[in-house]
């Protein structure tokens, strides 16, 4: 009991450290609530929305197996203790242990519990290649307003915009 | 067992001793927090080619007292959906924990005879408190630290501290069992739990009279950087800094904490950093055990402290240098490293190193043994790539199947 | 001195049951709920079990009610039951008959041991564990000797609640979406 005597103090002493700061602080400071200042902070927008009242279980689900995990982490610290005086009895007791600790973490792995990450999608080939350049994002722009031909002839020729857009783009522009 | 202080009962001198042991253990707390706040800033400026705080006081030294001191006369704003109770409560459960943690871990003391010193005629650790629980009061105390985040979050009323509150929880979650897996090596080396004689069971000359007797050595290194890892992402430091995220969410759990309340959170956080790197050195590097000289104050005293505090201050330094290197992971990333990683890793390791000290304890064939454990890890690490490699599977049929 | 320190930490663990059944607000009951376990690490600690004391604040405080939160928060906070309606049909009277019971079955526990056996007989067991050895030391013998069958069905039973788990939690056949989506969408 003894042992426990200074960390209680010090846990005395850190709570009144706490709320004598608090009393300091509703001394010192002002106190001008104003509807902006005590509204929800959003970066200057004005908060529409309400804060979001559920979450997904994948959160919940990384507490539960944490309850699991930690469970069986705290069945290991007393056999860490004795584990000399047990021998192979001991060593085999924990790798049953440990084999359906494991299996558990295996099953959760399979299932992809947890998998965070974007889902890797298989990547599409027209997308990479040679013709791809810093150049190709004028394909977003096409060829509409673009009514000099040399510059249509050169972003057909450079693959960048395709024929199928050229005549429209040309009809409404110079002829 | 235990501080001798406490073996001769409880009277008046003890809880004097005792007294003045927990101002000290305070004080110095909060200057160490101080200081640690300057020392990082200082040394992320150097990083960065500036200067940094360099006007309150020599070298800015006095920047962390002034800035402390300037939120105490900050309007403190109570937001309007806030649930006024758990908002006002969060910050001390934050940092309480965040005092108690630090009680365990021995500050001095020459391990080589016994660890204790003398004060006012009384013999007594170097150490607030040695529990015979010791590692777990520091775990228990990290787990209790978690409301204080999580609660600060929730009782906002507000977007980005929700989600910087959540995310916060579940990352120190996933990380607290590694940590957990990683501590019980300490603990299968060292046979206690009890903080003060890890450090006494570290103190011996070592391997060959050169390399130290340390935790980080007979545990084989492995444990130590899990600890690490782990730690950093416990304290939710940069790279693991995802909690407050400037870029997505604002600043995280905190974000509508102002004036003290906000203080207390920014000294709870780089309090656990001041006690982890304690604790590191602590469980891996032998604490403040080192070689000493001189006569009798000097040699129980000084050194000791001297080598507690040179070890704390390398630790402090590599947390820091982490933030001025290292990119901020994804959480995936995160999620990836702290439960397909590190955990597996942990695991493994603490039953490699228990299955190899049994075997020499009782003289197994070492080839045998070897080939036994060889043949396991093989299996294991064979199952975890098919397990992976399922879920991948799964997870672009689920896709097609949505799409 | 172990007296007062079993009248507060009673304390803490009474007031902190009332307050769960008491607060409306099931954040608040959840935290009086952390009271409670950490009323129940202090009287262990008390009664020299200084390694329970420390899983009780660890595994309760630090993951279960951790659990609690996460749900309480996945469903919603301001979702208030409506206390007139009956979930289950007859849970009500079943529900306050049972609590009779365990009342009584506890006074007549109590009552028939007397008072001053029970404190004798308490202090004779305290004795009876060896204090230079620590409790995890003893907790660990017994638990890979004599309880080494309940361990490993311990083990089995934890990995039930791994498959339990994930499998209520995910629908199959559906992708999970990704992490903070629904949440952008809610909000």
């Amino acid at each position: 009991m003894g042992h426990y005597l200074p960390i209680v103090a010090l846990a005395v002493l850190a709570v009144l450290f706490a709320g004598l700061s608090f009393l300091a602080s509703r001394l010192l400071a002002p106190r001008r609530p104003t509807p902006q200042k005590s509204a929800p902070y959003e970066s200057g927008i004005i908060p529409g929305k309400e804060p979001p009242r559920r979450f997904p279980v994948r959160f919940s689900l990384v507490a539960m197996i944490f309850i699991v995990f930690d469970i069986e982490v705290v069945f290991l610290y007393p056999w860490a203790m004795v584990h000399a005086e047990l021998g192979l009895f001991g060593i085999v007791a924990i790798a049953i242990f440990s084999a359906s600790v494991f299996e558990s973490f295996l099953y959760l792995l399979s299932k992809g519990v947890l998998e965070w990450g974007p889902i890797q999608r298989v990547q599409r080939p027209h997308l990479v290649g040679a013709h791809r350049t810093a150049e190709s994002t004028i394909r977003r722009v096409g060829l509409e307003g673009r009514d000099r031909p040399a510059e249509q002839r050169i972003l057909v020729e450079s693959g960048i915009a395709s024929h199928a857009v050229e005549p429209a783009a040309s009809a409404a522009g110079g002829h | 067992m235990g501080d001798p202080l406490y073996a001769g009962g409880i009277g008046l001198t003890v809880v004097l001793v005792t007294l003045l042991k927990v101002l000290v253990t305070f004080v110095l707390l909060l200057v160490a927090t101080m200081f640690m706040v300057w020392f990082e800033r200082k040394i992320v400026a150097d990083m960065q080619h500036r200067i940094g705080p360099n006007r309150a006081g020599p070298w800015g030294l006095l920047q962390t007292l002034a800035d402390g001191t300037k939120l105490f006369f900050k309007e403190d704003l109570l937001p309007d959906r806030a649930d006024r109770i758990v908002f006002r409560l969060a910050p001390v459960l934050a940092v309480v924990p965040a005092f108690l943690a630090f009680a365990i871990v021995p500050i001095g003391g020459n391990f080589a005879e016994g660890g204790t010193v003398s004060m006012f005629g009384r013999e007594t650790f170097l150490q607030l408190a040695d529990p015979p629980v010791g590692v777990l009061f520091f775990l228990a105390m990290s787990g209790i630290g978690v409301y204080g985040v999580m609660l600060a979050g929730w009782s906002s009323g507000s977007k980005y501290p929700l989600l910087g509150g959540v995310r916060a929880t579940a990352q120190i979650v996933s990380y607290e069992a590694a940590l957990g897996l990683s501590l019980a090596s300490v603990i299968l080396v060292n046979g206690t739990l009890s903080t003060h004689q890890i450090v006494a069971e570290q103190a011996g000359a070592g391997f060959g009279g050169i390399i130290p007797n340390w935790n980080l050595v007979v545990t084989g290194v492995v444990p130590a950087i899990i600890f690490l890892i782990a730690g950093t992402a416990e304290l939710n430091r940069p790279p693991f800094d995802l909690v407050e995220a400037e870029q997505e969410l604002v600043g995280g759990f905190n974000t509508e904490y102002s004036s003290i309340r906000f203080a207390l959170f920014f000294l709870a956080e780089f309090m656990n950093t001041v006690t982890m790197s304690a604790l590191v050195v602590t469980l891996f590097l032998g604490g403040p055990s080192g070689p000493v000289w001189g006569p009798e104050p000097v040699r129980t005293w000084f050194f000791p402290i001297f080598w507690f505090l040179l070890k704390l201050v390398v630790f402090l330094f590599v947390f820091v240098w982490f933030r001025g290197t290292l990119p901020r992971l994804r959480y995936d990333q995160l999620m990836d490293l702290g439960w397909k990683a590190l955990i597996p890793l942990a695991l493994g390791w603490f039953l490699l190193l228990g299955a190899v000290r049994v075997a020499r304890n009782e003289g197994w064939n070492l080839v045998v043994t070897f080939g036994a454990i060889t043949v396991v890890v093989v299996v294991a690490v064979t199952l975890l790539n098919l397990s992976l490699r399922a879920a991948q599977r799964q997870r672009l049929a689920d896709a097609e199947v949505n799409a | 001195m172990e007296f007062v320190v079993f009248l507060i930490a009673g304390a803490i663990v009474v007031g902190g049951a009332i307050g769960v059944l008491a607060f409306a607000n099931p954040v608040h009951a959840a935290l009086s709920l952390v009271a409670t376990l950490f009323g129940v690490a202090v009287l262990f600690v008390a009664q020299n079990a200084q390694f329970l004391a420390a899983v009780q604040v660890i595994v309760y405080a630090g993951a279960i009610v951790v659990l609690f939160l996460f749900v309480i928060m996945l469903l919603g906070v301001d979702r208030s039951d409506d206390l007139r309606v009956e979930p289950i049909v007859g849970q009500r009277p079943l529900a306050l008959l049972a609590g009779v019971g365990v009342l009584a079955a506890s006074l007549v526990a109590v009552l028939s041991a007397g008072g001053s056996t029970a404190t004798r007989t308490v202090r004779s067991t305290a004795v009876a564990i060896p204090t230079e050895e620590p409790d995890v030391t003893s907790l660990g013998r017994l638990l890979f000797t004599d309880h080494v069958l309940a361990l490993e069905i311990t083990a089995i039973l934890l990995t039930v609640a791994v498959v339990g788990a994930v499998v209520l939690a995910r629908r199959p056949g559906r992708d999970e979406p990704s992490v903070e989506a629904d949440v952008e969408a809610e909000a």
